[in-house]
């Protein structure tokens, strides 16, 4: 029973995580790699099998292999594991956070978008108003563009936010030089 | 030889880190000189020792350290065969290379953000990888140089940065995330971590347990190794940070992905080679075509050479997918075959990358419509970038030629013609694109996109500092065509001995009394 409470919570656990991992908004996107890294953290946990109200110390140093096996002590190994992960997932999780705070002080918005496209920030979910001038993120697009921004902004838009990435670039002549 | 040697390529990057963290915030001073010296000395004592450890177990043998004397699978093992002092000696060799390119390029700012600890930590990770026998330690030394990674390509903060680091970082905490439960199935079912004791567990193990742990690492490797559906971390970040950085990761980082499914293949499934040599050579042959057809419709320098990373890893797959075939050939010829092109991939891909870096910094940018004629200005760095892509593209006499003739003999000789024909036309597609990035950015009119830094090839130090190391690589290459038979032969004792999986499980020799009995044995659980 307890061994079957433990599947499911994995399960739901890993089922949450990879909905919200599948989303747009980024803070989804952290809750969700917490989420996944907790399901693998208690499927480590259920890798020792479970020993209900016993602890993880050998009493007995010459037959602790039998105590095990028959359940008389708990695995410590696994726990030694978890141990280790949690410290690793959360300085990861630390990192990203970071990240995330970084980009959505330079974008103002949440939403994370793929390659050449440029984010419109009428269609953030949190709902950002559109100020003056400052339409869409300019982030998706090259890293050359990015350092020459001075350019990029006189420019101004190129890509309007219904036309894709490949007509953008074809209308940018990237084809026909 | 003492085995104690085997911890000092994780030992020293990590301790060197520390210090010359400890150096740049002590008295207010940064040191940035002694810590370019302090760095270029270490990873010179990493080199040699990954020499010694070469010269050492090409001779056939294996060297066995049991930290803190603990036996096998108590323990953390590190061992050493061939293909890790092979792997440790290029890893070493990218890494000087990529030093003082990353010295003459890289911004105050960078440097002062601890950009040479962290360059020391990452190859410190990778190295860690190449040589532990231990499954979790594994995966802890793949976390180390996946942080280093992520604190490297977001560094300076760059909105391009920031932007791609959210998605390299994601991808790999996913892959990662594989990996862990992985770990926690093989627990759960062999009853250890031990690598060589896995091995030994798991030919008892049914096959369900086989394949799911096969299959497992396969995603979870695969995604770090950037083959056919897992690669899309990898073209969406590498053409954001600093070119240094780009050729530091697409010489070592994929490297590691692809070593551990040689290393988990050869030694915990053999027999799923030939059972499942239809899918890996199906993701090899797909790797490779998407690889370098992605490559096509690529606007920059950069995301070009990005894109041939994972064209080239897709053929060292392939030789791991035919390394028990070949009617004629000794057995691990494909295995050889694929050691001796990851070599070459990691030179030449470390040097042209390297060109690339330097021709957007020349150029103030790298799309490549708005370069152009640079082959007027700056002839020899023209040279050594022509020289780097047809190494690259596989014409003779650089080493490109032998890695893809060893593959392409031993795939055509075990009658897989359907991935030998992929693996042609991926090689011409290869070659089409480099001459288009030296079509456009050499040839034709000189042109720049605008902000010139004319400092770089100008200046009397870092000219050198920037041309020396591509030029190193480029001789490298060229050693490794011209030699190619003798390079070819250690690369098979290194792939005869990653095959020997019982000489692996007797050289690491976990213990075993009647009483040591894990979970897996004793079975029933209540």
């Amino acid at each position: 029973m307890t061994q079957l409470i433990l599947a499911l919570t994995v399960g739901i656990l890993f089922a949450c995580g990879a909905y919200l991992v599948m989303r747009r908004g980024q803070i989804k996107l952290i809750l969700g790699l917490g989420l996944l890294s907790h399901g693998v953290n208690l499927l480590l946990f259920g890798s020792g099998r479970l020993t209900l109200g016993q602890p993880p110390i050998f009493a007995d140093k010459q037959n602790f292999l039998a105590d095990l096996a028959r359940g008389r002590l708990a695995d410590p190994l696994p726990q030694a594991l978890i141990l280790t992960a949690i410290v690793i997932s959360f300085g990861i999780t630390a990192f990203v956070i970071v990240l995330v705070n970084r980009r959505h002080t330079i974008t103002n918005s949440d939403v994370v978008q793929g390659e050449l496209v440029p984010l419109l920030v009428e269609g953030d979910p949190f709902g950002a108003e559109i100020r003056e001038g400052y339409g869409y993120d300019w982030l998706a697009y090259e890293v050359d563009e990015v350092y020459e921004r001075g350019q990029m902004d006189a420019r101004g838009s190129r890509v309007s936010p219904d036309e894709d990435e490949s007509a953008a670039l074809e209308r940018e002549g990237y084809d026909q030089r | 030889m003492n085995p104690n040697l085997l911890a000092a390529p994780i030992a020293l990057p990590l301790f060197v880190a520390a210090l010359l963290l400890a150096l740049s915030r002590w008295g207010g001073r940064q040191r940035i000189g002694l810590q370019r010296w302090l760095a270029a000395v270490t990873l010179t004592v990493v080199l040699v020792v990954a020499l010694a450890l070469a010269q050492f177990t090409l001779g056939g043998q294996r060297l066995v350290l049991q930290m803190g004397g603990w036996q096998a699978p108590f323990g953390i093992t590190l061992i050493a065969d061939g293909l890790t002092a092979i792997l440790l000696t290029l890893t070493a060799l990218v890494a000087l290379a990529v030093l003082p390119f990353a010295i003459a390029t890289i911004d105050l700012h960078r440097e002062r953000m601890a950009f040479y600890p962290l360059f020391l930590v990452l190859v410190m990770g990778v190295n860690g990888a190449f040589l532990t026998g231990d499954f979790f330690n594994l995966y802890v030394f793949f976390e180390v140089l996946l942080m280093a990674s992520f604190v490297l390509l977001t560094i300076g903060g760059q909105p391009a940065q920031t932007h791609s680091g959210i998605r390299y970082v994601v991808l790999n905490l996913l892959g990662s995330l594989v990996f862990l439960a992985a770990a926690g199935i093989a627990y759960g079912t062999l009853g250890t971590l031990n690598m060589a004791h896995m091995a030994q567990r798991l030919d008892a193990a049914p096959m369900a347990v086989r394949a799911l742990l096969a299959g497992m690492l396969l995603v979870a490797f695969g995604s770090k190794a950037a083959l056919f559906p897992l690669f899309f971390w990898l073209p969406s970040s590498y053409h954001t940070p600093p070119p240094a950085v780009t050729a530091l990761f697409g010489g070592l980082l994929t490297k590691v992905g692809v070593y551990t499914i040689f290393r988990s293949f050869t030694l915990f499934f053999p027999d799923l080679l030939a059972a499942w040599q239809p899918l890996l050579l199906g993701i090899a042959g797909a790797t490779m075509l998407i690889g370098s057809l992605g490559a096509m419709a690529q606007p920059t320098v950069r995301r070009v050479l990005s894109f041939h990373i994972i064209s080239h890893v897709g053929f060292m797959l392939m030789g791991l997918g035919v390394a028990l075939n070949g009617e004629k050939l000794a057995v691990g010829f494909g295995l050889s075959a694929a050691i001796l092109y990851m070599a070459h991939h990691m030179l030449v891909k470390t040097g042209l990358i390297l060109a690339g870096g330097a021709v957007e910094i020349e150029m103030g940018g790298d799309r490549l419509q708005s370069i152009g004629g640079l082959v007027g200005r700056r002839p020899l760095l023209a040279l050594l970038f022509f020289l780097s892509a047809i190494s690259l593209a596989g014409i003779p006499p650089f080493s490109g030629f032998i890695g893809k003739l060893t593959l392409l003999q031993i795939t055509l000789d075990s009658r897989h013609w359907t991935v030998a024909g992929v693996s042609i036309v991926a090689s011409v597609l290869t070659l089409i694109n480099v001459m288009r990035l030296w079509q456009e950015a050499f040839w034709g009119k000189y042109e720049h996109p605008g902000r010139l830094t004319p400092w770089l090839l100008d200046a009397p130090v870092r000219r050198w500092l920037v041309l020396g190391p591509i030029g190193a690589l480029l001789l490298l290459s060229l050693g490794l065509g011209l030699f190619g038979e003798r390079f070819f032969q250690m690369t098979t004792t290194a792939a005869q001995q990653a095959l020997d999986r019982t000489g692996y499980i007797a050289a690491v020799h976990p213990v075993q009394p009647e009483s040591v009995a894990g979970p897996a044995e004793t079975g029933g659980h209540d």
